[in-house]
């Protein structure tokens, strides 16, 4: 409707209210939202639509706009993450600047929140606080720029190397950085794997050797990322190579070398279960195939010290001269796929972990039920090397325990646990394998069925309730529990207790988010800019998360956020430019002392200290934390000043709107 | 206007260090003295009140009043003085802000007639004198000089700097004066004026200024000194952070910056830093800002009366 009384020579702006269906309209009277905007100074028209997001809604805008010479428009409907940029398409397409329209959202902020009349009136100050703002609005342009050509990936476990693949096969070069001297994560250390009993490596050792040998990927191991800077296409990354002391080109692994070390420390791959020398290689297949000398224990790096492992080399691969390298790339878009930890199993002092040798973490477990494990695949206890013929295993150990450890989930090791108690029954027929659990959750493909083929073909025992205590007599080890569906007191003097501990992110997860800008969640996670609909995504622009890192995960659903963070990155790389939102922070130089107090708070690093403060346009995401923080005002934000904002304070408080008919 | 302009300079409840601090502009004094004709100033010829109630209404081209508003009397005396003056002049920080003595209304006038009559003494006639002649009355609390009569324009500092001071009398006397309301200070923040660097910025500590020697270079901020330079006019030229002093805010906060405190607790906020970030940095921040004595004295040390309503009797 026209507004009766439109000002000659002010705004001209337009407002349209949705009704969602029933989503706004079931508590909001729409009409009477209509009604009321078409008075309020500065609109010149009110219309509203049943689904305004659907072709005729956008049409009547854009009408609109054209009929009425509208100077700004306000769309009263759901949140601006849903159809801002819908919106402002259609405002575009009608030639009106998409920045002169604004969305005041009566949905989620107002209708879904609330019932009665005075959601009606609610609603009406919403609309009207939108309008304030579209009056102090000016037109603007997106900032456009090129970006580099590169992708880097942090962290070359099963994740990291599917985005390194996608990316690469789909025509990208890649920047692979992985920590440890070869790649394959965690998933290298995992004898089978459920539900399918795949063996590990040998489902995943193509992949390794595909990413090595692939012409597009840069593979950096012994890595890590230095430090990071730049912005969504364009990051400068500082890259720090550990030396190896090794050319992985002329090393042929035939081993010599380690057999003449003198050093022995305990082997990190199998998780301490056997040593290793200073030499070593983690597992035969390791990618890059070489040798690595560990400088830290290695005697001296010194022919006159020891240089034992030199003088046996046949192929002169070993020298003791190799330094760091620094290495510099930039690149349009960052995977982080930094996987994860067990929590430490010492913690678990109701266990008798870290003190009581019999009672180990699931990870050992899979190293003693691998073929290339320290026991070559037969299950043999750490103490005495005897076969265990009764096994304990303790779900949720360090999970679920909000008072003591972890409050969360983690997710994977209901089924890990099965496949451990099969692969042991597989491997010690005459065993008795108990599993002690809260409940089950086995949530996937083909998980369910088998958990009850664990439980019912193999005869585990499941024992629904928690364990009050583990301790060591003679040579067993003891377990006291309950199990809650009987009510019964249960000891059992077991060869061997395996605890499924929690998962944690990796260690360093949070110092290399802080190198990104990227955000931790309270377990130290990373974060993910939306829960639902931006999962894979850090908040920081072109910075994407795959795998572990992220939170709790088995090998699919890793595989799958790989191969979902690459198809992101792709879109950048593949965009011949990128825009960047004019909605930023600015600096007013007259007034700004250059006191530099909105620096430390930009998390991004966007403001750079001076004569005046500066604002790089392209890193600031416009979250207004600077404006807030300088204290002489001299900081705005573009299209969403003190001003504007003093006038939609305003009017959202003003008196209370009439809503009775008029 | 005809002949030499008039000037008044007068001094309520302060000091006197602004009246002594006109003597910092050097020779140019002397050549602002030849160009007026004082007509009252106590400290400086002998003039009394009954002088001034002889001279006719707006007859005082500019009267520069220092010091807060403390007593009866005080008011009393600027009434009458804006009455016989074409302008009025705050100068320095007591009559621009409260000052100094404006941080007594943290406490009522009767807790500070008790705690000052507490030894026996009593405000009372001098021995034979009228009780006309008793000390005039305390205000319930000190007050800025513009909150009793309207001020023309603020010549701001404690004490005003020549810096300041001297462009105040080049527009006087040139007659080229600037809007009323005009304080004769910078807009933008002392930080702009100051040399000390703000490479690395961070407060991990508060420290006051006995407990360290600053660094000559970096800001005191950086060093753990509370300075008032991002919420304090500039103009003054940075003489206290140059000489390794924090900046205490006496020339007044910028006009964006308005209240001083919560404009410096905002950027405190900003800048503290402890520990790794999350929840438990918060707690670290908290106690590191919590060590910071005497919060009121130093983010209002001038201008609590302008900022914080005064405390009723108790
Ligand atoms: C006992 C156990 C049994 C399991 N069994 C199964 C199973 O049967 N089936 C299944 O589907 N899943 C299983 N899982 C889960 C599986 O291990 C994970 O889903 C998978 O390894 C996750 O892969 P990722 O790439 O995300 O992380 P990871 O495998 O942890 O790889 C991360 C990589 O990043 C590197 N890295 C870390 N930090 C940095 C850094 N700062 N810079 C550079 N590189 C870094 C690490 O060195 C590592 O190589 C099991 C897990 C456990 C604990
Ligand atoms: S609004 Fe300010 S603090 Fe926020 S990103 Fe931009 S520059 Fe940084
Ligand atoms: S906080 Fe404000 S005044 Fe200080 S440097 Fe930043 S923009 Fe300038
Ligand atoms: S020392 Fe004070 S005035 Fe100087 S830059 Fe630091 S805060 Fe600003």
């Amino acid at each position: 409707m026209p507004n009766p009384r439109p000002d000659a020579r002010g705004p001209r702006i337009g407002v349209f209210v949705c009704h969602c269906g029933k989503n706004i309209a079931g508590t909001v009277e729409v009409e009477r939202v209509v009604e009321a905007l078409a008075r309020h100074p500065g609109v010149v028209y009110a219309a509203r639509h049943e689904y305004m997001c659907s072709d005729p809604g956008q049409d009547l805008i854009k009408r609109a706009i054209k009929d009425h010479r509208l100077t700004g428009v306000v769309v009263a409907a759901c949140s601006p993450t849903m159809h801002e940029t819908t919106f402002r398409n259609a405002a575009e397409e009608a030639g009106l600047n998409p920045y002169l329209l604004e969305i005041a959202n009566i949905r989620e902020g107002c209708s879904w929140v609330h019932e009665g009349p005075e959601t009606t009136d609610k609603a009406i100050r919403i609309a009207r606080a939108a309008v304030e703002k579209v009056k102090g609005n000016h037109p603007l342009a997106p900032t456009e720029v090129g970006h580099a050509d590169k992708c880097l990936v942090i962290g070359g476990g099963v994740s990291g190397i599917q985005a390194a693949l996608d990316v690469a096969n789909a025509g990208y070069e890649v920047v692979l950085v992985e920590r440890s001297p070869s790649i394959g994560g965690r998933m290298a250390q995992l004898s089978e794997t459920f539900p399918t009993l795949d063996c590990s490596q040998c489902i995943l050792t193509p992949k390794m050797v595909e990413a090595a040998r692939h012409p597009k990927i840069r593979l950096l191991t012994y890595a890590e990322v230095e430090s990071v800077s730049g912005y969504l296409g364009n990051y400068h990354v500082v890259i720090r190579k550990k030396p190896t002391y090794v050319d992985p080109d002329k090393c042929n692994l035939c081993g010599d070398c380690a057999k003449v070390c003198p050093v022995r420390v305990p082997d990190e791959f199998n998780r301490g279960l056997s040593p290793r020398a200073a030499i070593y290689v983690p597992f035969p297949q390791a990618v890059p195939s070489s040798y690595t000398l560990d400088e830290e224990h290695c005697l001296g790096l010194n022919p006159l010290r020891c240089g034992e492992c030199a003088k046996v080399c046949t192929v002169g691969a070993i020298n003791y001269d190799m330094r760091e390298e620094r290495i510099e790339e930039d690149v349009a878009a960052i995977v982080v796929a930094t996987g994860y930890d067990l929590y430490g199993k010492e913690r678990m002092t109701e266990y008798g972990a870290g003190t009581v040798p019999d009672v180990i973490d699931a990870l050992e477990f899979e190293r003693l039920l691998s073929a290339g494990g320290p026991t070559r695949g037969e299950v043999r206890r750490p103490s005495d090397g005897k076969v265990p013929k009764e096994v304990v295993f303790i779900q949720c150990s360090g999970s679920r325990d909000p008072e003591l450890h972890k409050p969360y989930c983690s997710k994977i090791c209901c089924m890990y646990t099965a496949k451990h108690a099969l692969l042991y029954r597989h491997s010690v027929h005459d065993g008795t394998a108990y599993i002690f659990y809260i409940d089950i959750r086995a949530g996937g493909k083909e998980y369910e069925e088998f958990v009850v083929r664990a439980m019912e073909d193999e005869r585990i025992l499941y024992l629904r309730g928690k364990v009050a205590k583990v301790y060591r007599d003679g040579d067993k080890v003891i377990v006291w529990g309950v199990d809650t569906l009987t009510g019964k007191r249960i000891e059992v003097a077991a060869d061997l207790v395996v605890l499924a501990q929690a998962m944690v992110p990796s260690v360093g997860t949070e110092e290399l988010a802080r190198k990104l800008h990227i955000a931790c969640g309270g377990e130290g996670f990373l974060k993910e800019a939306h829960p639902k609909l931006r999962p894979l995504e850090a908040l920081t622009a072109g910075i994407f998360l795959a795998g572990a890192a992220h939170g709790p995960k088995d090998i699919p659903e890793a595989v799958a956020q790989g191969s979902g963070a690459a198809a992101k990155a792709i879109a950048i790389l593949s965009s011949p430019t990128l825009t960047h939102s004019p909605e930023v922070a600015e600096v007013d130089e007259d007034l700004c002392s250059g006191c530099a107090v909105c620096v430390p708070q930009c998390p991004y690093g966007a403001i750079s200290p001076g004569e005046v403060a500066h604002v790089n346009e392209l890193l600031c995401e416009g979250c207004g934390t600077c404006v807030a923080a300088c204290p002489s005002g001299a900081m705005r934000m573009r299209n969403q000043t003190d001003d504007q904002v003093k006038r939609m304070i305003r009017v959202a408080l003003g008196e209370p709107v009439e809503v009775g008919r008029g | 206007m005809r002949g030499k302009p008039k000037l008044a300079v007068y001094w309520t409840g302060g000091c006197g260090g602004c009246d002594v601090s006109f003597l910092e502009l050097g020779p140019a004094l002397l050549d602002v003295l030849s160009q007026v004709e004082i007509v009252f100033w106590p400290a400086l010829v002998d003039t009394k009140r009954a002088d001034l109630e002889e001279l006719p209404p707006r007859s005082i081209t500019a009267t520069l009043v220092n010091g807060t508003l403390r007593t009866e009397e005080n008011v009393e005396m600027v009434r009458l003085l804006r009455e016989k003056s074409q302008l009025v002049v705050a100068f320095g920080a007591c009559a621009h802000l409260g000052g100094v003595p404006g941080l007594a209304n943290l406490a009522s006038r009767e807790e500070i007639l008790r705690t000052v009559t507490g030894n026996g003494f009593r405000l009372a006639p001098p021995p034979g004198g009228d009780a006309e002649d008793s000390p005039p009355e305390l205000l319930g609390a000190a007050r800025p000089l513009a909150d009793e009569v309207a001020v023309d324009y603020t010549v701001p500092g404690c004490p005003p700097m020549p810096s300041l001071i001297g462009p105040f009398f080049e527009a006087l006397l040139s007659g080229d004066l600037p809007d009323p309301g005009h304080v004769f200070a910078q807009e933008q923040a002392l930080c702009k004026e100051c040399p000390r660097t703000r490479e690395d910025r961070k407060l991990t500590k508060v420290l006051r200024p006995h407990e360290a020697l600053p660094d000559p270079q970096e800001c005191l901020l950086d060093q753990g000194m509370i300075c008032m330079g991002p919420v304090t006019r500039g103009g003054c030229g940075a003489a206290c952070p140059k000489a390794g002093m924090p900046c205490t805010g006496c020339v007044g906060p910028t006009p964006e910056a308005g209240d001083p405190a919560l404009a410096m607790i905002a950027a405190l906020g900003s800048l503290v830093r402890a520990g790794d970030e999350g929840p438990a940095a918060f707690a670290a921040e908290d106690r590191v800002l919590d060590t910071l004595v005497d919060p009121l004295g130093t983010f209002y040390k001038y201008s609590l009366p302008v900022y914080v309503r005064a405390r009723r009797a108790a």
